[in-house]
């Protein structure tokens, strides 16, 4: 735990200048996602969440503060006014074509979006993109587009969201701990199972 | 238009501007449709005293149906609210999940990573 | 009146005893110009306007036993609606009628006539009271006399003259203001 909280740091100065950000409505921190009905028909699993404002409120609702991780999350979740996930799982390498994720990408275009971070694995043949939306200096969006060979994320936060403390509930409410891959040898840790059909 | 518009023009222009409009053409039957769904009260009561007893059933029937549709509703929401909670959290996992992922990624020999502080 | 011409009032209204759906309809297509104008005209509302014949001509449907002759069919509708419409006009609290706008908007045939002028016209008219809106509707509208406005609304004949005698110098006065503005 040590070991992956330090190895945030790379990423905690910028996000937890987003955490601290006020979460402004900004209509530009959200994007408009394309219908991706034809992905979702060719994948295995698919991942498909829409949760607005008022659905947000509603589930922490049913969050239970007197509970530590329920409260942790609620916590985590109030300056949110939006989040929603596509998430397409194939049983075959690149069987999502690029034009659909470079339909989201085309999105995230200055002044509204700004790239905090782009990995790209050539042996693993991942590719990860994280910006972050800003209205006049303040951060109040998050978005992530991820290219696995057999898997496809994008992951669109409206508001301001405490990443360290998300990471911290990492284990809690079947969030699965992800163990580090050994750095030496670069192999991936477990998978977790998280995944499910729709 | 003068100051002073003579009766007669006030009245040829209201009549010229209350022209009767059409409803169109679905109008009769959207009319033929509610008649067909609202059959059970083409007959009166034939006395009043049955007319009260309809009432009162009418009223008792009401009131259970909106019991009835406030549970359903109860028990609706308490659905939405679970399902609501669930994806929230399977949304949170999506989202750690793929900030491992980079970090993975960048703390991997063959890991070429590009950070670019946004400023804010 | 509008409608198909195939029928008259008295032949539906025979066939109509009888409990032909199908012949009410024509019925309700023979009349629904002329009473839902009234409606729309009333309640400046295209929604609640349509809301209100339909349930005017569910009462006729009710009722039609009644209902003896075309002109009595008429004259019926008319009341009906008329009263119908004010009863709604003074039950919805001020902020819930609808904008003239709603009026202005609906009548939107093309005929002769200056158009800018009757979309005025028809607005002034929406802002009239009840009663005189009723009454201007009925005389203007359905081009009925005094008398037969009294019937209608069930109102004194000197309370029908004097709303028309009012409801005419105010339109004639917002009128003369909207010409004062423009010049």
């Amino acid at each position: 735990m040590a070991v992956l909280f330090s190895g945030w740091r790379w990423l905690a100065g910028p996000l937890v200048a987003l955490a601290a950000s006020s979460a402004l409505a900004a209509p530009a921190a959200m994007l408009n996602l394309p219908d991706f009905d034809a992905l979702a028909a060719k994948a295995t699993e698919t991942v498909n969440i829409s949760l607005d404002t008022s659905l947000l409120a509603l589930a922490a609702s049913f969050l239970d503060s007197s509970d530590p991780d329920d409260a942790a999350t609620k916590e985590l979740i109030a300056g949110l006014k939006g989040i929603y996930v596509r998430s397409y799982t194939f049983g075959q390498d690149f069987a999502y074509p690029a034009a659909q994720v470079d339909l989201v990408r085309k999105q995230l275009a200055p002044p509204a979006w700004q790239r905090l971070v782009e990995v790209n694995s050539t042996k693993d043949h991942t590719h990860v993109q994280i910006y972050v939306a800003a209205d006049r200096g303040v951060a109040n969006g998050l978005a992530i587009i991820a290219s696995e060979p057999r898997e496809f994320t994008i992951v669109n936060i409206v508001g301001s969201i405490d990443l360290a403390k998300l990471h911290r509930l990492e284990g809690k409410f079947g969030i699965p701990k992800l163990d580090l891959p050994d750095s030496k040898d670069g192999k991936d840790g477990p998978k977790d199972g998280g995944k499910h059909d729709r | 238009m003068s100051e002073d518009m003579e009766q007669s023009d006030l009245e040829r222009g209201l009549r010229s501007a209350l022209r009767a409009v059409d409803p169109g053409e679905g109008f009769a039957p959207r009319v033929l449709a509610r008649i067909a769904v609202e059959p059970a009260q083409v007959e009166r009561p034939a006395r009043a005293g049955a007319m009260v007893s309809w009432l009162a059933f009418g009223l008792a029937a009401s009131v259970v149906l909106a019991v009835l549709l406030a549970h359903e509703w109860q028990v609706r929401r308490l659905e939405q609210g679970r399902e609501a909670r669930r994806q929230l959290i399977e949304a949170l996992r999506v989202t750690d999940e793929k900030l491992d992922l980079t970090y993975r990624v960048v703390n991997s020999r063959e890991g070429a990573a590009t950070a670019e502080h946004s400023g804010a | 009146m509008s409608g198909d011409g195939e029928c008259t009032g008295g032949d539906l209204l025979t066939r109509d005893l009888a409990g032909e759906r199908a012949a009410f309809g024509a019925l309700v297509r023979a009349h629904q110009r002329l009473f839902f104008s009234l409606a729309l005209r009333m309640l400046a509302d295209r929604h609640a306007a349509e809301d209100l014949s339909q349930e005017v001509f569910l009462q006729l449907y009710r009722n039609l036993s009644t209902v003896s002759s075309e002109s009595h069919l008429v004259f019926w509708l008319r009341k009906v609606t008329m009263h119908r419409a004010i009863d709604r006009l003074r039950r919805a609290p001020p902020l819930e009628r609808a904008a003239p706008e709603e009026a202005t908007a609906a009548a939107s045939e093309t005929e002769p006539g200056d158009p800018l002028l009757e979309r005025r016209l028809r607005s002034l008219v929406a802002e009239l009271p009840p009663a005189g809106r009723a009454v201007v509707l009925l005389r203007f509208q359905e081009d009925l006399d005094p008398v037969e406005i009294a019937r209608t609304l069930k109102m004194p004949l000197n309370t029908v003259k004097s709303h028309l005698r009012r409801s005419l110098a105010q339109l004639r006065e917002r009128m003369t203001e909207t010409a004062d503005v423009l010049t």
